[in-house]
């Protein structure tokens, strides 16, 4: 759990408040249609709801946060370009709110949403 | 991409519908347009992540597009459409080039095998185009390219309902979406702190409006006419109401401090405040009308380091003025101007390079290039037109077969020596138009004389002068003047053939047989028998030619 020394005391930040600070900035990134459960071996492609975090993972590890997103990604967009805008995107989210580095951001992609054949 | 081919003479009669060729040679003008503006759009790049490569990655995805129906011939404009799509997904680069794929998918999607489209068709395709973009995303974001998209849309689809002629219904898509990419800092407040519109709504109108500038005969491709047209459409919002006072920041070091309590007292004092930091370093930063007010605090925590106050109306207008000027041409070579220079010898070389030539084709007197090596040096330079300085009488032939050759305009200085190259090359503006500077350049090489000190090969009686064979030689403007037994004798007597006393410069360039302590001490004989001339020396290293001497 992230933690800095104050004077005052300790200011804690859960990694469940992290993982909702992940969840809103990888639901607004471009191509994400959805986070899935972490294991989705039954094929049940569990396309998110709006407070679910159960897409997302957070661990502190020496001082500096990673991150593991699993997402379902928009069948057509170009998977590798949407991977990359969401590590962009959830570290500069993260370390814009709390300060605290982060070392990782991986991405899973666990499944794609087919909405439309071209 | 030249001007010919991108701008149609007129304003045709209406246009109801385009086929694949049609639609190509609009998406072509798009990519110029976009590329034209890729810089400025950079530096608008605040969100989602603000790292300044928006332009870039649309232009990425566009080339991606592009390369994907260069060559084909493909007149069905639902086919050119899928295959540009498969393009622009494959090569889509950053958030802003998957949401533009997506919108090229949508369109390519909803033309589906049409031979050509209609005012109608098109208004479909843009409606496809904006949902296909919007499904991508859980939860859209407005003020985004999403928005400019989906106004694009809507106005297709009412003015599809009013006229069939594609020129007219193209004019008011591009005027909603700029519309539309005005309105972006009002739906998302990041772009309004930062006093900009969004960078990917304004890529899209850029590439609307490369369309419709084709449509409508202007040029689009990078043109040095079209600096003044990098104009980018600039928020309405004018400096925040409180007037943007100062930016301030610092470190507060010290001990112990309660990086909280600061921040709660700086957020009190103005916007934008930031305070990050441990016990022992705080860093601060918030936007006040006056910077003595944290700074005062800041000093009574700890000792600052690092303090920046800055003038945020001043920023905002270099922001602004940033924003408005044109790519500037590089301060080495003239906007879309290259200069090939065919020089032997390393020095020389750098002398060339320190003016900023573009390209350097080895070859001299003896070494002569080809036409091929010329042509190739031509082809290769990005610059749209090229001068070219043969500097030796023996290329200026190969050098003008070259210029015949190219597919660019081509214009060949006849420099006959290095150092008529060289005064050419000085006589640039960098601001002037390449016929001015064609011409200045050709009368600057007249304003120079050259003389060469060699050794001759062989005995013979040139131009009344009778040579034995390992006599050093004097050449005044390629014309054998004088010869003698020493090096030294016949640049003394060449430079009173030059007339030097009537100049004011006299540049020695010593070649690669000659070493650089013989070069200073002729250099030191001139300048006692020259006393009213500068002498300079310059390391040339030609061979053949001892020195090669210029006076001006």
């Amino acid at each position: 759990m992230p933690e800095q020394e104050r004077t005052l005391g300790r200011i804690e930040v859960s990694l469940t408040a992290i993982a909702s600070i992940v969840n809103e900035a990888v639901l607004t990134c471009y191509g994400v249609v959805g986070t899935a459960a972490k294991d989705l071996t039954t094929g049940i492609a569990n396309l998110l709801s709006r407070d679910s975090k159960r897409g997302i993972e957070v661990r502190v590890k020496d001082g500096r946060i990673i991150v593991d997103v699993y997402v379902i990604i928009e069948y057509g967009t170009r998977i590798v370009a949407v991977a990359r805008s969401v590590m962009n995107v959830v570290q500069f989210s993260v370390e814009r709110a709390l300060s605290v580095p982060v070392a990782e951001v991986n991405v899973h992609v666990e499944g794609l949403r087919i909405s439309d054949i071209d | 991409m030249t001007d010919e081919n991108l701008s149609a003479a007129t304003r045709p009669s209406p246009r109801l519908t385009t086929n694949g060729q049609g639609f190509k040679r609009l998406f072509r003008a798009a990519l110029a347009w976009l590329q034209h503006h890729q810089t400025a759009i950079n530096v608008l790049n605040v969100y989602p992540v603000p790292d300044g490569d928006t332009g870039t990655n649309m232009v990425l995805t566009m080339q991606s597009a592009w390369a994907e129906i260069e060559d084909s011939p493909e007149r069905n404009v639902g086919q050119i459409a899928h295959q540009m799509a498969h393009g622009a997904l494959m090569g889509a680069r950053g958030n802003s080039g998957v949401i533009l794929s997506q919108i090229w998918r949508g369109f390519a999607r909803s033309l589906d095998d049409k031979d050509d489209y209609c005012a109608q068709d098109l208004a479909a395709a843009c409606r496809e185009a904006s949902a296909t973009a919007y499904r991508g995303v859980v939860k859209p974001v407005e003020g985004t390219i999403l928005t400019v998209a989906r106004a694009i849309a809507d106005t297709a689809t009412r003015q599809a309902e009013e006229t069939e002629d594609l020129v007219h219904m193209l004019e008011h898509m591009v005027f909603a979406a700029h519309e539309a990419v005005v309105l972006t800092p009002s739906l998302l407040p990041v772009l309004r702190e930062a006093g900009v519109v969004d960078a990917g709504g304004q890529g899209l109108f850029i590439i609307l409006e490369g369309m419709l500038r084709y449509m409508r005969g202007e040029p689009v491709a990078e043109d040095a006419r079209l600096i003044a047209a990098v104009d980018l459409v600039t928020t309405e919002l004018q400096p925040g109401e409180a007037g943007y006072g100062y930016d301030v920041q610092f470190l507060i070091v010290g001990q112990e401090l309660d990086v909280d309590a600061i921040r709660q007292r700086i957020i009190e004092m103005g916007e934008c405040p930031l305070v990050v930091g441990d016990p022992t370093t705080a860093k601060v930063h918030v936007h006040v009308p006056d910077p003595g007010v944290p700074i005062s605090y800041g000093a009574s925590l700890g000792s600052l380091r690092d303090v920046v106050v800055e003038d945020m109306q001043a920023q905002y207008q270099d922001f602004i003025v940033e924003r408005d000027l044109p790519l500037s041409p590089s301060p080495q070579s003239p906007q879309d101007i290259g200069v090939v220079v065919v020089v032997l010898g390393d020095g020389l070389a750098r002398v060339f390079q320190s003016l900023g030539v573009s390209s350097i084709v080895r070859g001299g007197q003896t070494m002569n290039p080809s036409t091929q090596d010329l042509l190739e040096a031509i082809e290769n330079l990005s610059a749209e037109r090229v001068i070219l300085l043969p500097n030796n009488s023996n290329v200026i032939m190969a050098a003008e077969q070259a210029g015949a050759l190219s597919s660019k305009p081509v214009a060949i200085i006849p420099s006959r020596s290095i150092p008529q190259g060289i005064a050419a090359l000085l006589a640039i503006n960098y601001q002037g138009d390449f016929e001015t500077n064609v011409a200045t350049m050709t009368s600057a090489i007249e304003e120079v004389e050259t003389g060469e000190v060699t050794t001759a090969t062989r005995s013979a009686t040139i131009n009344g002068v009778e040579v034995a064979d390992g006599h050093i030689i004097g050449l005044h403007n390629d014309e054998l003047k004088v010869t003698g037994a020493t090096v030294e004798e016949v640049v003394q007597a060449l430079l009173r053939e030059m007339n030097a006393a009537q100049h004011e410069i006299i540049t020695l360039y010593y070649g690669e047989a000659v070493s650089g302590s013989d070069a200073s001490a002729l250099a030191s004989l001139l300048r006692q028998d020259w006393p009213d001339q500068e002498v300079e020396v310059v390391t040339g290293g030609q061979s053949h030619y001892h020195y090669i001497l210029s006076v001006e």
